[in-house]
């Protein structure tokens, strides 16, 4: 699984162009096949570059089958501060890294991961695996899906559960306070898909999932009681949450929609999330989003900008940024193109489809990233 | 625990609210012409939202709204 960058790239280029597809990326025709490239940037100079293939086939009996693959490489530059800080320790994506100090605390730290999971199903039923692989880290989890539509196909009804499995295995530096150590974690959840008119759709859902193993940082100290000292969250988590979504479509070719979702969880950490988004025409070829997310947390309840104690609150601590109350808002818009729209010959472009996007995220917390997204579908 | 029950409940009485807003108001498959678009499609966005929920998972404590990704739209 631990493909080296170059050949990660080779077999999604070679997946994107080579293997036949279809006519948009949501329609399901015979097969299809896209490769997107994501770049990224955040204030603290964190770079993630992010290949990603999916190839889907249709199969006897409505039965669809899927394959993706992601291959990421993430960059932090070395900095030098003190150990447990915001600054010290950076995760773009959900893989850690550890704090480097000393002769080499300018270096930058880079880590691969690659993951792959396929799914296969029909409208009612699906079934899928997922792994990943990174350097300290190796998760997999299996998921299936019913499905089933209710009168007249105006009501759709889903119920979902996925388990996963993750080994940790951290790499040892002067840092690292915990040896091998796993995580596991269940998930259910249900969603219900109505039409309401010939215009108007609504979902609502909910998620519950439940978290037991590791859950903090192995790398990470706390400045508790004068010193630092591991930071230790949990072994165990509830969350859940509730959303529902609207979709209008509009008159001149557009579409409104919005959402609002509510999460909370047994670590005592509320949020609530606003999304608005709004779909445009240009042409019948050209495809423009505009987006709007807001978003507040309140922080968990062993949080502490301070701790006196080194036993923390209740024996835990955490120097985690994302357990601290914050709000963030995020900014975007994206452009998707038919490229049959420039009446080339032969008529291939007719099957390509181009996205670009940028997206800007900043919080409360003075963090802020530029998310820059460029895809290539191919539909035959 | 408690208050996961009540979500529960509160789930399924949506999801009979809904049940009882569709006995009542049928939209034919002959109408569902802009509903079938891709602008009005879930399912279209499902993919980015997923690399996105990942990233926000990296920089936010909550999780959550993406089980909707593999749902039906019941518009086919």
């Amino acid at each position: 699984m631990q493909l080296k960058p170059r050949l990660a790239v080779l077999v999604s280029l070679v997946a994107a162009s080579v293997l036949p597809v279809s006519a948009s990326p949501d329609e399901v025709d015979d097969q299809d096949a896209s490769y997107t490239f994501r770049n990224f940037g955040d204030s603290d100079h964190v770079h993630v570059m992010s290949h990603f293939g999916r190839y889907a086939m249709d199969l006897r009996g409505g039965t669809r089958f899927f394959l993706q693959f992601n291959h990421e490489t993430v960059t932090v530059p070395g900095v030098e501060a003190a150990a447990g800080t915001q600054e010290a320790v950076d995760a773009i994506t959900t893989a850690s890294r550890p704090i480097r100090n000393g002769s080499d605390a300018f270096r930058s730290f880079s880590k691969d991961r690659n993951e792959f999971q396929g799914d296969i199903g029909n409208r009612r039923v699906k079934v899928g695996y997922y792994v990943s692989k990174e350097s300290d880290y190796f998760a997999q989890q299996v998921r299936t899906s019913l499905n089933r539509d209710f009168f007249q196909e105006n009501l759709n009804l889903k119920v979902g559960s996925s388990y996963g499995w993750d080994a940790i295995d951290p790499l040892q530096d002067e840092d690292t306070a915990t040896g091998k150590d796993h995580r596991t974690t269940w998930n259910w959840n249900a969603v219900a898909t109505q039409i309401l008119s010939p215009t108007l759709l609504v979902r609502v859902g909910a998620d519950l999932t439940l978290v037991h193993g590791l859950q903090h940082n192995p790398y990470r100290n706390v400045y508790a009681g004068g010193g630092p000292v591991p930071e230790r969250h949990p072994d165990a988590r509830t969350r859940t949450d509730a959303f529902i979504r609207i979709s209008k479509y509009l008159k001149n070719r557009s579409s409104l929609r919005a959402s609002y979702v509510a999460y909370r969880d047994d670590w005592g950490l509320t949020s609530h999330t606003l999304d608005g988004r709004l779909y445009q025409y240009v042409t019948e070829d050209v495809l423009v989003r505009y987006r709007y997310r807001f978003y507040t947390q309140s922080g968990a309840d062993f949080y502490r900008e301070d701790y006196l104690d080194p036993t923390g609150v209740d024996g835990y601590r955490t120097a985690d940024y994302r357990l601290q109350p914050f709000r963030a808002h995020l900014f975007g818009a994206e452009i998707d193109m038919n490229l049959g729209l420039f009446r080339a010959r032969p008529n291939v472009l007719r099957h390509l489809h181009l996205t670009l996007g940028y997206q800007r995220y900043f919080n409360s917390g003075n963090f802020s990233a530029n998310i820059l997204e460029s895809g290539l579908s191919f539909t035959f | 625990m408690r208050r996961f029950l009540c979500l529960g409940l509160g789930l399924a009485a949506l999801a009979g609210l809904a049940a009882g807003v569709a006995g009542c108001a049928a939209v034919r498959p002959y109408e569902r012409e802009y509903l079938s678009d891709r602008i009005m499609s879930y399912e279209a966005d499902s993919r980015s939202e997923r690399v996105e929920q990942k990233w926000l998972e990296a920089r936010e404590g909550s999780t959550g709204g993406a089980a909707g990704a593999g749902g039906g739209c019941a518009c086919n």
